[in-house]
């Protein structure tokens, strides 16, 4: 399953002692979940923690079903929290991965109630923090569910030996704290290709091969009171403490001395790379990341070790504190800790470096540039740094003057042929062509669908989360003078919009239309199955379909339509907006992703043609004679492979449009022109491979009768 | 601090991938950071995945440390502004959004980059010409890289059946700016294992290109504004004598666009209708000794008058869609080699196109009702035609047929109106300035699109006449030049070759303008403008 195949992957994770495994950071914590004996895993793909899923998807069969490890694609990130109540009654460990903030968010219920009643099996929540530079959702950062639900929360150095090493320590600081944990990794670290030095996988004592066979029943660890007040009184008398103990026995956390000890930096371990970057560049440490500066660098966020700080903070004149994200918890505490401690230390942080943003080198290095005019190293001059700090900038200001304009924006949108685009032409013909009943409030989603918000189409009004297209519409529909229309990826519907969504709308008697767009898979992370794609990440067929759930739900009115018929799509657009039927009107927008089908056909093809057999393949074109340069069909349009290009004849000024290559054939540039009454520019060529005897006499009688009549 | 200089033990160079999503930018940076590794440096790579993947711009970025053996260094997982090495772009604007980011300095920076262009959304929306000017991109990467290497590599690779990203990483090898071997990048292909051989014949074109010369390729393949050869004295088609002879009677100025024009006309119609456009265009060229003002006049009516003359009605269309060298064309272009290919054109024409072609008396009172009847959105006629069966061809070349009445028909009437009403606004413009006659003549480029969108096009180029004529009348009372009336003619051609969201702007811009001049505010319509 997923976007890529990872046999050589797979391979890799089944090394042992000794043997060195290449690849990315996500897989070498994959390969440290199987040296760490995990009796289960879990998860919902994400960017960017999909690769985990594929990996252990591709691995199931080989590997973790003969090691008696349960690995499921689960349905949600809260249903991939509640896994781990496997481990508050038995001693199993288990790992969950999801995307964060936003997965956090929908799965904090279970999650809450795991810390609350703890647990006995090691617990470790993989999260990708997608914060930053290429995030594609709201700017959060974790750190706080750690704080208020007292999950101890990683944020290793970014190397894949440190990773493996913390996923391992992970699992041991969940034991001895009773409490699930936190392993944090950002997006880029995730992707980061490098090396690890494997040890052997464990197999779990607890697993499908060696099933629990007693259940375990515990008053203690039911979420009710007067239970619920001791576990809330363990978490900060014993859990806690526990937490704090391993940190320090097991130097988590590393402390760098330096000869300039007034000065010191506190960062959080996911920064080092780039805070001893920054330092590099400005002259104070060498390339691996040996500084005169001390460094107190925190691979455990929470719980802080007052003993470990003030310890660090103690006759220092100046520390800075590199911490990504707001609020600033780790600088906050820091400065209570010092004033607790009577330190006479002054505590820099965010108003050196920023109090928001992703804390890329060109933030911090010029934070650092602050942090020692403010407090001067005692073996490096300052205007060395700044020296130094002006060969690295001097040239921005001038390079951007090289330029005649400013760079348009790339925003990312539909792929060649994506059969999603051809619906919000759709809707975006219907807007104009009939404002009346087109021109209405939509709520749009979370997935691919999101860049119909993006030009040419600007098609939704208003984004709210995953799956929550319609929910959103709930207080709209009943307070706007049309029809509105919501959106939702089939990813999504099955995610919680069956629930949150359609249930809550027909119980409510939202008057309202609904299009759910069914391209089999939850494409945005990367193609991953989903009960719409028929199998499940094990590939054992499932048998759900979108209809069953809604008309289970109580849904009468239910249309399914072809996503590249766009007649058929306007018309039944048309019809759901004006029918008299009140309640919820769903359309179902059918067509498979247009990248899996290519990678599933594109190669078939190549094969069969070379075999010599007979292939028939689309491809759409612009007759450059015909075509004026108006450019309408962009407007509604915006797929990749429909481009611009001059115009044969000099006396047009304006570019053409025009298909390039890489058009798969879907047809929908034909469709409209044809629908917007736009031009008849466009026209489909099918290639015939290999042609039979018959197609190639047909061919060649109607070549002959029509190079008599054609001009030349 | 000696001990601690970056350069103690080894450097890191650091190398940045600006991508568009899909264009593989992935598989370039794996195969670098393999090619290291097989030459035994450590070397370390990272991306930006993720909804960026899917045709936005992304990034991959490689670092590597010079010194072989030894423990590894402190990676950095970001390029540093001002401190990288390399840039390897597969695309030219993606050259532009680093540079504006400031990760080109010319202190450092080699830039190995495709000099082609994948068109952004915005670029694509405009309805004139809003294509990043590619030789301020050229000249913009000269300026800012330390090194510029900048060629087509889509184009080359199109031509040797390769990959642009496999030139691209020929071209890195050649350019000799990392310490790894050129046998390592040539092994990294070898192991990726896809199309193997391909890949390596776009790497040794790469190799070739960037080891050969000091490439300061200049731009093959960039998109550019067309050019008219001013040279070129006779038509592009033959055509008879007295043509060619009036033709070369017109000053080199407008000679070529003039030649184009005639040869397009006598294409469209016949020697009669060319002869016709001649008499047309003459009055409005002035030899080349006359003000440029004047030369611009004559050139603008010369282009627009023969693009509108042969206005695309459904004879014309008919007649281009069945010819001999447009099925050559199509064939050409197709992929496969033995192949049959059928084609199927995508037609839609609405009533006013159908009865366009009939004779005017027939036709006038019938559109007349019609118009009042379907004041927007006629009903329309759509077909998708198989233009390569002999009953679709046939359907399509009898309509070309009917060429021949073209001259008395419904549409020939209406669109030659129309025409004589643009070129009197011309006329009675240059009259009182050339410059402003010029920009009237412009005017006539916004005559573009069919059906609907034609209709609306026209709406705008009349609106945009007629304001241009009464505030030119307004402003020659009250001042001796019609500078506010010139540029409100340039400023609203603008507006609307920029989009619907332009066109929007146009009603109220010509009324502001208008009232300023009633009132005799001549310097405040200048800057509403």
């Amino acid at each position: 399953m997923g976007e890529r195949s990872f046999a050589e992957d797979v391979k890799q994770l089944g090394y042992g002692e000794g043997q060195i495994l290449r690849g990315e950071g996500i897989l070498a914590i994959t390969k440290a979940l199987l040296q760490s004996g995990v009796s289960y895993v879990g998860g919902y793909p994400g960017a960017p923690i999909s690769h985990l899923l594929d990996v252990m998807a591709d691995a199931n069969e080989s590997l973790l079903r003969p090691m008696g490890i349960y690995f499921e694609l689960s349905g949600s990130e809260a249903a991939a929290a509640a896994l781990l109540g496997a481990s508050i009654n038995y001693p199993m460990r288990g790992a969950v991965t999801w995307k964060s903030v936003v997965g956090t968010n929908v799965a904090s219920d279970p999650l809450s109630h795991v810390a609350s009643a703890g647990v006995r099996g090691g617990s470790l929540i993989v999260i990708g923090e997608d914060y930053g530079e290429g995030a594609s959702i709201l700017q959060e950062r974790t750190h706080s569910a750690a704080l208020k639900s007292s999950i101890p929360l990683l944020d290793p150095r970014n190397s894949l030996t440190s990773f493996a090493r913390f996923v391992e320590e992970g699992f041991g600081l969940s034991e001895a704290c009773n409490e699930p944990v936190f392993f944090s990794i950002r997006i880029r670290a995730c992707h980061m290709r490098g090396t690890l030095r494997c040890r052997d996988n464990v197999r779990p004592a607890i697993s499908m091969r060696s099933p629990v066979e007693q259940p375990s029943f515990d008053l203690q660890r039911i979420n009710l009171p007067p239970f619920t007040y001791a576990m809330e009184a363990k978490k900060f008398t014993e859990r806690l403490p526990a937490a704090r103990r391993y940190i320090v026995e097991h130097r988590l956390n590393e402390h760098r001395p330096g000869p300039e000890s007034q000065l010191g930096i506190v960062m959080q371990g996911g920064l080092w790379n780039t805070v001893v970057r920054g330092l590099h560049v400005l002259g104070l440490a060498d390339v691996y990341g040996r500084t005169p500066v001390p460094l107190l660098i925190l691979n455990a966020l929470h719980p802080l070790v007052p003993e470990e700080l003030i310890g660090f903070l103690r006759g220092k004149s100046h520390v800075l504190v590199v911490e990504e994200g707001m609020p600033n918890y780790i600088e906050r505490e820091l400065k209570a800790y010092a004033h607790d401690a009577r330190l006479d230390v002054e505590i820099h942080g965010k108003e050196l470096l920023s109090p928001h943003g992703e804390y890329v080198p060109a933030l911090v290095v010029g934070g650092l540039r602050k942090f020692f005019t403010v407090a001067p190293p005692a073996a490096t001059s300052v205007t060395a740094i700044e020296d130094r700090y002006a060969a690295l900038t001097a040239h921005q200001e001038k390079a951007r003057g090289f330029l005649p304009q400013p760079i348009d924006k790339r925003p990312p949108s539909f792929c060649t042929g994506c059969p999603e685009r051809p619906l919000f032409s759709a809707m975006k013909i219907l807007r104009t062509k009939d404002p009346s009943i087109g021109d209405t409030h939509v709520a749009a989603d979370i997935g691919c669908t999101t860049f119909s918000t993006q030009a040419p189409f600007n098609v939704g009004n208003s984004v709210l989360g995953y799956g929550m297209g319609l929910a959103s519409a709930g207080a709209v529909a009943p307070t706007f003078g049309k029809r509105v229309i919501s959106i939702m990826g089939d990813g999504g519907f099955w995610h919680n919009g069956l629930t949150n969504g359609v249930a809550s709308a027909v119980y409510n008697k939202q008057d309202s239309v609904l299009v759910i767009v069914d391209n089999k898979y939850t494409s945005a992370t990367g193609q991953h199955h989903n009960p719409s794609t028929g199998t499940n990440a094990r590939n054992e067929t499932t048998g759900m379909t979108i209809p069953q759930a809604l008309r289970g739900v109580g849904v009468k009115w239910i249309k399914t339509i072809d996503s590249y018929d766009m007649a058929k799509t306007i018309a039944t657009l048309r019809e759901a907006l004006t029918t008299r039927v009140p309640g919820l009107k769903v359309i179902i927008a059918e067509g498979e992703c247009m990248l899996e089908r290519q990678r599933r056909i594109k190669p078939l093809a190549r094969k069969q043609a070379a075999a010599g057999q007979t292939v028939v393949q689309p491809q759409f074109g612009v007759d450059p004679d015909v075509c004026t340069g108006d450019h309408s069909c962009m407007r509604l349009n915006g797929c990749p492979s429909l481009t611009l290009r001059e115009s044969p004849d000099p006396l047009r000024e304006d570019p053409i449009a025009h298909v390039d290559a890489s058009c798969v054939g879907c047809g929908v540039c034909g469709e409209v022109a044809h629908a917007a009454v736009l031009c008849p520019s466009f026209y489909e060529v099918k290639t015939i491979t290999n042609p039979g005897w018959w197609t190639r006499l047909l061919a060649r009688a109607r070549g002959a009768v029509i190079a008599r009549l054609a001009f030349p | 601090m000696g001990r601690l200089t970056p350069m103690a033990s080894g450097s890191i160079l650091s190398l940045l991938i600006p991508a568009v999503g899909g264009q593989g930018g992935g598989v370039l940076s794996e195969w670098i950071v393999d090619a290291a590794l097989i030459d035994g440096l450590s070397v370390h790579g990272t991306s930006i995945p993720g909804v960026a993947q899917r045709t936005g711009s992304t990034t991959y970025y490689v670092e590597l440390f010079t010194e072989r053996g030894g423990d590894e260094p402190a990676f950095s997982l970001y390029p540093v502004p001002g401190a990288l090495d390399v840039l390897v772009a597969p695309e030219f604007l993606e050259v532009g959004r680093m540079i504006e980011l400031g990760f080109v300095s010319p202190g450092r920076t080699t830039v190995i980059a495709s000099t082609h262009r994948l068109l952004s959304i915005h670029e694509k929306i405009a309805t004139g010409r809003a294509i990043y000017p590619q030789e301020g991109l050229q000249r913009a990467a000269e300026a800012a890289a330390q090194r510029l290497i900048a060629f087509d590599a889509l184009a080359l690779a199109r031509a040797h059946g390769t990959e642009p990203n496999a030139v691209l990483l020929g071209a890195l090898a050649g350019a000799a700016v990392l310490p790894v071997s050129v046998d390592a990048f040539r092994k990294a292909i070898e192991a990726k294992g896809v199309a193997v051989k391909a890949n390596l014949v776009g790497f040794e074109l790469g190799l070739g290109l960037a080891t050969a010369s000091t490439t300061r390729d200049t731009m093959a393949g960039g998109p550019g504004a067309p050019s008219l050869d001013p040279a070129a004295a006779t038509a592009p088609v033959a055509v008879p004598r007295e043509l060619d002879d009036a033709i070369s009677a017109m000053p080199p100025s407008v000679r070529a666009i003039v030649a184009h024009g005639v040869a397009r006309l006598v294409d469209y119609q016949d020697v009669a209708y060319a002869r016709r456009y001649l008499e047309l265009v003459r009055p409005f060229v002035a030899d080349d000794a006359a003000s440029p003002a004047r030369v611009e006049l004559g050139r603008n009516v010369a282009r627009y008058l023969a693009l509108w003359m042969t206005y695309e009605d459904a004879v014309r269309v008919a007649d281009l869609k069945t010819r001999a060298s447009r099925f050559a064309r199509i064939r050409a272009s197709a992929p496969a080699k033995n192949a049959e290919i059928v084609v199927t054109d995508f037609l839609k024409p609405d009533l006013d196109e159908i009865w366009g072609v009939l004779p005017d008396r027939l036709v006038r009172p019938l559109a007349r009702w019609a118009e009042r009847r379907w004041p927007h959105g006629r009903p329309t006629l759509g077909q998708h035609v198989r233009t390569t069966t002999v009953s679709g061809f046939l359907r399509v070349w009898l309509l070309a047929r009917l060429k021949r009445w073209r001259p008395i028909s419904y549409r020939a009437r209406e669109e030659h109106t129309r025409i004589a009403r643009w070129l009197d606004a011309v006329r009675v413009c240059a009259a009182r300035d050339a410059a402003l006659g010029a920009e009237v003549a412009r005017a006539a480029q916004l005559v573009k699109g069919y059906g609907d969108v034609r209709r609306r096009m026209l709406a705008l180029h009349e609106a945009i006449v007629a304001g241009v004529l009464r505030a030119a009348e307004l402003e020659s009372r009250r001042s001796a030049t019609v500078a506010v009336s010139t540029a409100l003619a340039a400023r609203l051609r603008a507006l609307v070759l920029a989009g619907p969201d332009g066109e929007a702007k146009v009603p109220a811009m010509v009324s502001a303008a208008l009232a300023r001049l009633e009132a005799g505010d001549v310097a405040g319509a200048l800057t509403s403008v």
